[in-house]
């Protein structure tokens, strides 16, 4: 087996608030291997865009990572300084952000905030290549080329998305985080963008985490699933091992409200309560307050994250409902 | 962009009329008219009083007046002025106007070019002492009272260190024997810093073609060329003593001048660049790898210009208004001494003529800051 690209292990990032620590990223643990496509699920702010952002260590002022090891291509880039980052960000790791639309800076052409990150990571190549390089770019994301020389507003919503597209794809890194990559589009636009970068990951052999709120988004791209609840990893697994056989229940919930999977298996249809508050995060499980299997020791004590089967794993004291 | 650029230059036609007729007639309204000192000498009779009312027109109704002084002004021509008989008033603006101008421009400019530099690096550097300083700092100078503190300013720096000349425009003892006249010195400076001016501008704009490691060798080249020009024309001419004599003048006044606003312009940029650094852009660029400078310069800081600019060329146009007392401060012979001495001595025309200048100049002020604002935000000028 070949070592993988990213290996998360135990990381655990924290917002310093005026109400005091924000527990956004607990104890996560993932790898990611070359060409392979890592599907981030979980309903809004239980901690995906902090889990990018982590990766990239693009945290706000606020946000710091408490503990846990981020190996990219066999280093470890908590201890790198901002310097060190550089290299890693764009070149090694790149991103397609939350909200698209705002990332590109209205007073640039286009073609020119591509142009920006290969003057950085590509300084050998002179403007005629990286000009190239940008048309070559437009085709693959079936943009016109001559749409470089525009402005972000003069691009629809689904143009400036396959633009970020394209930016992220610029300086040929090894793995993409799309962070909702889709959530702002119709879902037509939605679809045929999904299929096409699955297709150009496939094309580019690159690794990708896809991260969304919506169960069908990731069941569309994933080879393998994460399902996170309120800052940690509840369930780990190969796609069809996430849609067809849930260990954990929040993740058999989360199918249930997924029309195509509906598993027969589960009585969840939709789960009471609210997600809970970072600030004062459940104790033990933290799923235990909307957990129709909860006991005693769900109250108390913290589930290992482990294997239930090779690669499949969960944190969770009653794995399927089974009261043991 | 031509079509918005039309439009406004069309508004500011209009507004241009509508501000003569309202200076017109606000100076109109004033108690007692010019002919004052004539007809009130005692020993005239009611008869003789009534001609000279005829002579200087001063019979006639308001509104023919009116449409005699704008179709004159339409002319070019803006009458003679009283306390500068038999010179028009036209040519005391172009004599004194260039002086105000340069004089406030430059302290504008150097005020928010420090102001924005300032502003920028505080909501880059957020908290701590310096922040704490530069605006406590900044904003006593912003309140301060402006006539006290150029005295201050000229106590300290003129008249006990000696670093500078205590007001006026130029030593005229240095000027004995001159080959010619202060103006034509003066005028030849402007267009020196306006020809420089352009060509560093087409510098910059250029240098953005170039591969990113020769951009930096050509912008230094580009500028030593411009510097080694205007030398080398000065050096020529034989009047480089006496452009050193004007700019030693001007010193004093434009850091007094820079130093009271600054604040403002600090402020502002700091608050819009901190909603700049926000924007998700400004996380793109992080994410892209380039060097912390650039994030701050080309993404966050280039955004947060926009305000500041507008803010910039009103100010442009409002600096004038203080040039009544600064001037008179400096003893700066512009147009702001000149309107105070015209009002005082009564001088219709010439006070006419030196509102008609402060008009002119905020309305260019602000079609400048039109076709700034279009030139730094694409999302206007593509509208
Ligand atoms: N800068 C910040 N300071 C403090 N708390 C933050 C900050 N950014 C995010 N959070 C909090 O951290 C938690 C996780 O946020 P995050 O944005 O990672 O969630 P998410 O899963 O991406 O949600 P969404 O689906 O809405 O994008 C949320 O409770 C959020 O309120
Ligand atoms: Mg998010």
């Amino acid at each position: 087996m070949t070592e993988p690209l990213l290996q998360v292990e135990n990381l655990t990032m924290h917002y310093t608030t005026r109400a005091g620590e924000l527990s956004a990223v607990d104890n996560v643990s993932f790898s990611l291997k070359k060409g392979e496509a890592l599907g981030l699920v979980g309903e809004s702010g239980c901690g995906k865009t902090s889990v990018a952002l982590t990766v990239l260590k693009l945290l706000p002022e606020n946000g710091y990572i408490k503990e846990g090891k981020i190996i990219v291509n066999g280093k470890d880039i908590v201890p790198y300084t901002e310097q060190e980052m550089r290299k890693v960000r764009w070149g090694e790791i790149s991103m397609v952000f939350q909200a698209a639309m705002n990332a590109l800076n209205p007073v640039y052409r286009v073609g020119d905030q591509i142009i920006e990150a290969l003057e950085e990571h590509q300084p050998q190549m002179t403007n005629k290549e990286m000009k190239q390089k940008v048309t070559e770019l437009f085709e693959l994301v079936g943009l016109e080329s001559a749409l470089m020389d525009r402005f972000p507003h003069e691009f629809s919503g689904g143009m400036r998305q396959r633009a970020v597209i394209a930016m992220a794809l610029s300086c040929g890194p090894d793995m993409i985080i799309a962070d909702e990559p889709t959530t702002a589009l119709d879902v037509i636009v939605q679809d045929s963008l999904l299929k096409e970068m699955r297709e150009f990951q496939d094309q580019l052999g690159m690794a990708m985490i896809y991260i969304s709120h919506d169960v069908g988004v990731i069941a569309e791209v994933s080879d393998r699933v994460g399902v996170m609840y309120a800052g940690r990893l509840a369930e780990m697994g190969t796609a069809e091992e996430i849609f067809h056989d849930p260990i954990h229940p929040y993740t058999m919930a989360l199918m249930s409200s997924f029309p195509s999977t509906v598993g027969e298996k589960t009585d969840l249809v939709l789960l009471p309560g609210e997600p809970p508050d970072l600030l004062n995060p459940p104790t033990g499980c933290r799923f235990h307050p909307r957990c129709p299997y909860a006991t005693d020791v769900c109250k108390e004590e913290q589930p290992e994250f482990k294997e239930h089967s090779p690669g499949h794993l969960a944190a969770c004291w009653h794995p399927r409902g089974e009261q043991s | 962009m031509r079509g918005y650029l039309f439009k406004r230059l069309a508004q500011i036609v209009i507004t241009f009329f509508l501000f003569l007729s309202a200076i017109f007639f606000l100076v109109d309204a004033q108690p007692g008219d010019y002919g004052n000192v004539f007809y009130s000498n005692p020993r005239l009779t009611p008869e003789q009083r009534q001609q000279l009312k005829a002579n200087l027109g001063l019979d006639q109704p308001t509104w023919v007046r009116y449409t005699k002084w704008m179709s004159s002004f339409l002319q070019g021509d803006l009458g003679i002025s009283f306390s500068n008989y038999p010179r028009p008033v036209i040519d005391v603006i172009a004599e004194r106007a260039p002086r105000t101008i340069v004089l406030f421009m430059s302290a504008t400019v150097v005020s928010f070019y420090f102001g924005f530099m300032a502003g920028k690096l505080l909501a880059w550097n957020r908290g701590g002492l310096v922040e704490y300083a530069s605006t406590i700092g900044g904003v006593s100078l912003y309140t301060v009272f402006t006539p006290w503190f150029a005295l201050i300013m000229i106590w300290v720096f003129a008249f006990r260190l000696g670093w500078f000349p205590i007001g006026k425009f130029i030593e005229p003892t240095a000027w004995i024997g001159a080959p010619t006249e202060v103006n034509d010195v003066f005028i030849r400076l402007i267009f020196t810093a306006l020809i420089a001016s352009v060509l560093l501008f087409t510098l910059l704009v250029s240098v953005g073609r170039l591969n990113t490691n020769q951009r930096r060798p050509a912008t230094w080249i580009g500028m030593a060329v411009i510097a080694a020009g205007a030398l080398i024309y000065w050096l020529n001419t034989g009047l480089g003593v006496y452009a050193l004599d004007i700019l030693w003048h001007l010193t004093l006044p434009i850091i007094t001048l820079a130093l009271i606003s600054f604040a403002g312009s600090m402020l502002l940029t700091r608050n819009s660049m901190l909603e700049t650094l926000r924007e998700d852009y400004v996380l793109a660029a992080r994410a892209k790898g380039i060097s912390e400078k650039a994030i701050r310069d080309r993404h966050a800081a280039r955004n947060a210009m926009l305000p500041v600019v507008t803010s910039f060329v009103f100010s442009l146009a409002f600096a004038i208004d203080g040039g009544v007392i600064t001037e008179t401060v400096f003893s700066w012979p512009g147009m702001g001494r000149t309107l105070l001495t015209a009002a005082n001595a009564e001088d219709i025309p010439m006070v006419l003529g030196a509102l008609v200048f402060t008009g002119t100049l905020a309305l260019t002020a602000h079609l400048v800051a039109d076709i700034l604002y279009a030139y730094l935000d694409p999302r206007i000028r593509y509208a």
